[in-house]
């Protein structure tokens, strides 16, 4: 991969990436790191604190949804109805990284929201639950609650320093 | 082998496949079927099909996430049945792959119209030198092609049965690595069948065989159903040097099996032992040229296995259906009454005017009379509780429910003791808010805002009786007090205590429902819908084995619920004895004042009474579980810790950790019980909570059963719950998910360094 290819990166354009413009390869990249990484690191801030939380989740198809769920009496539940920002990170680091530069990580930013029961909780639990389906009682119980993220943006980020970014269409 | 191993190979190719695909049984049928040995026609189910339903479904992370849960070694044996069962019901509902099933149903087209027999073939399982015989399933009698799949699911799911879990480092069990091949035979049924021994399991060092032989099918040898005709044979030469008639009923005159019989099994022995190169422990079945073997492996000797092994005791505590039938009788019809009648005998004796050596012998009467019970207790009362997780067990194979543990809804609203005494304080606590005058009083002794004490109580009682309304009260408490608190709960007499009793009424007449409890919602569907829906799945000509089931596991119930508290009744009556002894010997000077008698002590007490020289008494230290400090430092506390869901419901309150019987008179209505164990002997203060965390686990015990009866959210099986929570601190339930969380839902997030 030469730089070129991760066009536009973060010492590119200035102007925004749209959906059509964008190099095909990195949505691939983007889309096959959510889909080998099962889980990701949520950032919720609130009193001007960060605060991240290891989360598992799930993309929808066209990679402009993200779901995850936590329980209601826990910090990001709490910070989530305050503030509904969010990013999620997500990443391939090895156990022993020996080699840093192959690396990727992604930061996917967005908004979130609680998703009432009823079909749309009926599809994103499924989404989440078929990603991950010893989830499947966590994911219905009464005390979870599910949350979508709307991604605002994809940020890529491989060979320790090379940024590409992505903007998906909304649904 | 790996990618191009088949998902089925025929029993006579299983051996040459590899034990690795087809487990330590179906290779040893196919070593016997090689050798010319007459063994059932059948195919195994490799490991690559057991795999492939797992990644399919999911199921390697489910039970990753049932056996790390928690960590194992801190887990009881309930919360591992638990474990198993949720597996269990997971494997169920997960569908076989496609082209698994069709690989397992197209050989099985050849034995369409006969019955099946479905075996474990585990990896691992039965190598020489070790055998884990009995720690997995093997179904006989499968009858359809869904019959079919259903079995080799429950087969399957029997890697992780609660026994293979609690044997896990024996059998190196891991997710990653652990894998179960089935074997499918034709299910021969002949008129014996039997096990034998290539040396006798209890001394493999004779000249001996064992042979055993029943009537019938083998499974009711191994499941204990049926007592067998028991051979002893020397290994030598065949001669027999003993037999030994079993009890059965209908049993005819003369031994089941013919010397012919005999001989032929123990030359049997001798030559598989030849082909396999170990003595061998044999199932078999039929007789002459009819004459099969349906099994072999490695003998285990008794004294490869640690006596003192609680895994053992545990592995008794899961009796089969006829087992269950004979100590339900027992319990219900001789057992319970004569616990009753004890106690009641005991309560009734005058004990207070004996002389010292008198009462010295009663003590000691008492005290082998409680042992005893206890005994009865472990050996017959904890095994029948098995009527509960069979019905479980039973119920979850045939609906395959959503929520593993839906069966219960069959027990709901058994009558208990603890439930009706329950109801009796409710009773009491009505008739206070309805005389307001008397509430008052109640409300304002001793003291507003002080404890009650024992010592207070005559004058309190004075109090009540002489406001409007107070001595029929009065009189309906004592009642309340003789009838259901004639209990001891960690040593202490609970009649004695009126005080706390008291304290409980009054908390049940002042609180309004917990304002905490949210998203409690109760289940409304009836026990009749719970058991229409089990018989609907079985199909009616199995109605009556439903029955019996379900009738065993109400029994089991109701059982596990009053045994508690009737060998609380005989407890209390040593007890009485112990402290009528402990305050002579106070009045001598031989005791300090305030000692605390427990069990432990009575007979320290009885022999000072007989003591000529009038030493003085030094009691042990209860044995109580006490708060002690977490290792580690100050700051280092906890904020959310686990355990299992064991009633639904979300509540946030403060917390009441509750060890002994004071703390009864200092837990509020609207607190969460934190506590060790919920003993039928305290629960009279659960319609209190509004939330509970005990440490003992398991989605059967008393605490869970209770909770959901009040519709109280409950998590147990929280290892440090005592260590981790203090009195006043808020905590949340979540009886959903199994999660408590420590401290206030309102937090404030750091923003800069504490000094």
């Amino acid at each position: 991969m030469s730089v070129d290819e991760t066009r536009p990166s973060s010492g590119g354009s200035s102007v925004e990436p749209s959906t059509d413009d964008v190099d095909p390869r990195l949505v691939e990249r983007i889309r096959r790191l959510v889909t080998e990484q099962p889980y990701g690191v949520l950032c919720t801030q609130g009193q001007g604190q960060p605060y991240g939380s290891m989360i598992a989740f799930a993309f929808s198809d066209d990679l402009s949804v993200a779901v995850f769920a936590t329980p209601v009496a826990t910090r990001k539940y709490r910070l989530l109805s305050e503030c509904d920002h969010v990013a999620l990170v997500v990443d391939n680091r090895p156990d022993h990284p020996n080699d840093m530069m192959k690396i990727e990580a992604l930061t996917a930013t967005g908004q979130t929201t609680e998703v009432e029961r009823g079909p749309e909780f009926d599809e994103y639990s499924q989404l989440l639950i078929d990603r991950h389906p010893q989830l499947e009682s966590f994911v219905r119980a009464s005390s979870c609650a599910l949350f979508r993220i709307d991604i605002f943006r994809f940020l890529h980020v491989t060979r320790f320093q090379e940024v590409g970014q992505w903007v998906p269409r909304s649904r | 082998m790996g990618a191009t191993l088949p998902l089925v190979v025929p029993l006579s190719e299983a051996a040459s496949t590899g034990e690795k695909w087809v487990g330590g049984k179906a290779a040893r049928l196919s070593e016997l079927l090689a050798a010319g040995y007459r063994v059932p026609h059948g195919f195994c189910i490799t490991t690559r099909a057991y795999h492939r339903f797992l990644e399919d479904g999911g199921l390697k992370k489910r039970i990753d996430m049932e056996v790390g849960r928690k960590e194992m070694s801190s887990m009881r044996w309930e919360e591992i049945w638990d474990a198993a069962l949720r597996i269990r019901t997971a494997f169920l509902r997960t569908p076989i792959p496609l082209d698994v099933s069709e690989a397992i149903i197209d050989p099985f087209q050849g034995f369409a119209v006969s019955p099946l027999a479905v075996r474990s073939s585990a990896v691992g399982e039965d190598s020489a030198g070790r055998s884990y015989a009995g720690l997995h399933e093997s179904l006989v009698g499968v009858l359809g092609e869904k019959a079919l799949l259903d079995a080799v699911r429950v087969v399957w799911a029997s890697l992780w049965s609660d026994a293979a879990l609690l044997y896990r480092h024996e059998l190196e069990l891991d997710v990653t690595r652990s894998a179960m091949a089935v074997v499918v035979q034709q299910l021969v049924a002949m008129d014996r069948s039997g096990v034998g021994f290539g040396r006798d399991p209890r001394d493999v060092n004779q000249d001996r065989q064992l042979i055993e032989a029943v009537p019938g099918l083998c499974r009711d040898l191994v499941d204990g159903a049926v007592d067998p005709d028991r051979w002893l044979v020397r290994r030598s030469n065949g001669e027999i040097i003993e037999w030994h008639p079993g009890v059965r009923t209908g049993r005819t005159e003369g031994p089941l099996l013919a010397n012919e019989d005999v001989g032929l099994i123990h030359r049997t022995l001798n030559t598989i032992e030849t082909t396999l190169g170990w003595p061998p422990d044999i199932e078999w079945t039929g007789r002459g040229t009819e004459f099969t073997v349906l099994q072999a492996r490695p003998v285990t000797t008794a004294a490869s296995r640690d006596d003192d092994d609680r895994r053992e005791w545990y592995l008794s505590l899961r009796p089969g259906m006829s087992k269950l039938e004979a100590l339900c009788k027992r319990v219900t019809e001789d057992l319970i009454p004569e616990l009753e009648a004890e106690g009641r005998r005991l309560a009734g004796e005058s004990i207070e005017d004996l002389t010292d050596e008198g009462l010295a012998d009663a003590i000691s009467t008492r005290a082998a009379i409680y042992a005893r019970w206890k005994k009865t207790y472990w050996d017959e009362f904890i095994p029948f509780a098995h009527g509960v997780r069979q019905l479980g067990t039973y119920y979850n194979d045939a609906v395959k429910p959503d929520d593993p543990y839906e069966f219960i809804g069959i027990l709901k609203h058994q009558p208990m003791i603890a439930t009706e005494r329950n109801a009796a304080l409710r009773h009491l606590a009505d008739y206070l808010k309805n005389h307001p005058a008397l509430l008052d009083v109640v409300r304002n002794e001793p003291a507003a805002g002080s404890p009650l004490s024992s010592e207070d109580w005559p004058s309190i009682r004075e109090t009540i009786a002489s406001v409007d309304g107070g001595p029929e009260f009065i009189e309906e408490f004592e009642r309340v007090c003789e009838r259901y608190m004639d209990v001891a709960y960690n040593g202490e007499q609970l009649d004695r205590r009126p005080d706390i009793v008291l304290h409980t009424v009054l908390e049940m007449a002042v609180s309004r429902t917990a304002p905490a409890i949210a998203a409690t919602t109760m289940d409304e569907t009836v026990p009749a819908d719970y058991e229409k829906r089990l018989l609907d799945a079985v199909g009616p000509e199995r109605h009556e084995e439903a029955g019996s089931v379900i009738a065993i596991a109400r029994l089991s119930w109701t059982l596990r619920d009053d045994d508690n508290v009737l060998l609380g009744r005989v407890e209390k009556q040593l007890l009485r004895a112990a402290k009528i002894a402990a305050e002579r010997l106070e009045r001598s000077r031989r005791l300090e004042p305030d000692a605390r008698i427990t069990v432990e002590s009575a007979p320290l007490l009885s022999a000072a009474l007989r003591d000529a020289a009038g030493g003085r008494v030094v009691l042990p230290e209860p044995n109580a579980r006490e708060r002690q400090a977490l290792p580690g430092t100050e700051e280092e506390t906890a904020r959310q810790i686990v355990g299992q869901p064991a009633a639904p419901g979300l509540a946030t309150a403060r917390a009441r950790v509750v060890l002994s019987t004071d703390d009864f008179s200092h837990f509020h209505a609207g607190e969460v019980l934190i506590c060790d164990a919920i003993q039928p002997t305290m629960s009279h203060i659960v319609p209190l909570a509004a939330g509970i965390v005990e440490r003992r686990g398991g989605m059967l015990i008393h605490g869970a059963i209770i909770a959901r009866e009040f519709g109280i959210p409950c998590v147990n099986g929280v290892s440090h719950a005592i260590l981790s929570i203090a009195d006043g601190e808020i905590v949340t339930v979540d009886g959903y998910l199994g999660i408590v969380t420590i401290g206030p839902p309102e937090f404030d997030l750091e923003t800069a360094r504490s000094a």
